[in-house]
């Protein structure tokens, strides 16, 4: 899992950057997933927005302002490229945090613009985790190559969530 | 010139069969009617096509399959025709929203996105977000009759009731160009916050309102003196303002909220929660609800501007955008 994200990242290391207007058609992406383990588990794990390591992709999280809204983080990824982010608000009570992303290079990540949240709903033993992410393609004009188009940006953003998520509810059904 | 000439007399000789038939044109030269809006279309950008709502029970009647991920919309004076921009296909869709199908479909330019409709001569104005101008367009002879350049990615723009000036948010130059539409010629361009995106004029046309998406704030134009007489701080992202009961309404695209404040005093009243990403707003003719598109959760919601809370919602398609007027 953690190769093939690697390599899905890995692969967008060649495409040159731009810094005009973005794309024209806003893209959403939503994934989830279920897991047998309790909404308080589950936010304990992935709750800190200070600690990304329950993703697989992601080698080190260094940021600061704790939880608080405005606060900072930059995720170093095993592929070797950072993506600096920042809470817009977080509320422990719904287990859900917002934020978005302020500087990734397309190569790293193909999106501009780039907004999320991850929230948990629990029903007894159980929780769902659901993660949101709403963004532009990697290129910004028209006309995109089909590396940085809508598709390719959906596909990089789902493959991010369909990992994390995949390795979030193994690691908790298996006690960790 | 030659061009244009020739051109203006095609035009001319078009527009007035077509009129004969439609009668538009006679509408068109009158004051808009004042019925009370009844229905919302709302501009499904990912799911690429128009929602119908319905909004006495507040209830989807149909959606139309529109083509190129339309994003801005603005009402025909008479609220018959809606003009959509379709950014994707590069076109102004003009749709019959009476017998709700697609009338006609005029290229224009790159990409555009900001739309609004001129409520007397029949011109409607297309804001291109990468080739930096204003085109308008005569919709009835299905061309674009004059180009304006203004700031660097125009979005949205706003007509005055009077008709005689069009303002343009132009995003990546932080300014609004005010427009002379008699001369289609820019008299103005206003520097305001950091990215503005929706612009909207008020019913006396002496002040507009453009949400600044980096800024997290309004810039509150005087139209007459061309200059901001205030700044107004509200939630992360805004995105586009409307006006009921003497307040503004805006969306805030990340802080899934409307900021409302005051318009005299400009002083904030209250942040309601709202869906997520709301986008499109737009109040009704009497100011007692504004209607609110929002983007991530598909729905168009109901907001009553006294209780300031939300009391209805409408699921419509994927990515509701309806950025512009979208009332009729």
């Amino acid at each position: 899992m953690v190769r093939a994200v690697a390599l899905a990242l890995g692969a967008l290391v060649l495409f040159p950057t731009f810094a005009s207007a973005h794309g024209p058609t806003r893209q959403k992406v939503t994934e989830t997933v279920e897991i047998n383990a309790p909404a308080d588990k589950v936010w304990g794990v992935i709750g800190n927005f200070q600690d990304m390591s329950w993703h697989p992709a992601i080698a080190k999280t260094e940021g600061t302002g704790g939880n608080d809204a405005n606060a900072t983080r930059t995720l170093t990824l095993t592929s070797g490229g950072t993506i600096a982010e920042k809470l817009i608000s977080n509320d422990p009570a719904k287990k859900i945090y917002k934020y978005e992303i302020t500087k990734v290079d397309p190569k790293v990540l193909p999106v501009n613009n780039y907004s999320s949240n991850i929230s948990v709903k629990g029903e007894g033993d159980k929780s769902t985790v659901e993660w949101k992410g709403a963004f532009y393609r990697g290129f910004m004009n028209n006309d995109p190559p089909p590396e940085l188009n809508d598709e390719a940006s959906k596909k990089a953003v789902q493959g991010v969530y369909r990992a994390g998520l995949d390795a979030l509810k193994k690691k908790l059904e298996a006690g960790g | 010139m030659r061009l244009r000439a020739h051109n203006g007399l095609m035009i001319l000789a078009a527009a007035l069969s077509a009129a004969a038939v439609s009668g538009w044109m006679t509408a068109a030269a009158e004051p808009a009617a004042v019925h009370p809006f009844t229905e919302a279309l709302v501009t499904n950008q990912t799911g690429d096509s128009l929602s119908v709502v319905s909004l006495a029970d507040m209830k989807s009647v149909a959606e139309i399959a529109i083509g190129g991920n339309p994003a801005g919309i603005a009402m025909s004076p008479d609220g018959k025709y809606a003009f959509i921009t379709s950014p994707e296909s590069k076109e102004l869709v003009v749709f019959d929203a009476d017998t709700r199908h697609v009338a006609k479909r005029i290229k224009v330019g790159e990409g555009p996105l900001g739309v609004a409709a001129h409520p007397t001569n029949g011109r409607v104005y297309v804001a291109d977000w990468y080739v930096h101008k204003i085109s308008v367009v005569d919709p009835l002879a299905g061309q674009v009759v004059a180009q304006i350049a203004v700031g660097d990615s125009p979005s949205g723009l706003a007509v005055t009731p009077d008709g005689k000036l069009l303002l343009s948010a132009d995003r990546d130059s932080n300014a609004v160009s005010i427009i002379d539409t008699a001369t289609n010629t820019r008299l103005k361009s206003v520097p305001v916050g950091k990215r503005p995106f929706g612009i909207t004029i008020d019913k006396g046309g002496r002040r507009a309102y453009a949400a600044n998406v980096a800024s997290d704030d309004v810039s509150v134009i005087d139209i007459a003196a061309g200059t901001v007489v205030g700044t107004v701080p509200v939630g992360h992202r805004p995105y586009a303002v409307a006006l009921a009961r003497g307040r503004a309404f805006v969306t805030n695209q990340y802080g899934s909220s409307l900021s409302v404040f005051d318009l005299s005093g400009l002083q904030p009243v209250k942040t309601i929660d709202i869906g997520d990403h709301p986008e499109g707003i737009m109040a009704d003719r009497t100011g007692a609800n504004i209607y609110v598109s929002c983007w991530f959760d598909n729905v168009l919601m109901r907001v009553d501007t006294e209780k300031l809370a939300v009391t209805g919602e409408a699921t419509v398609g994927d990515g509701p955008r309806a950025f512009g007027l979208f009332l009729r």
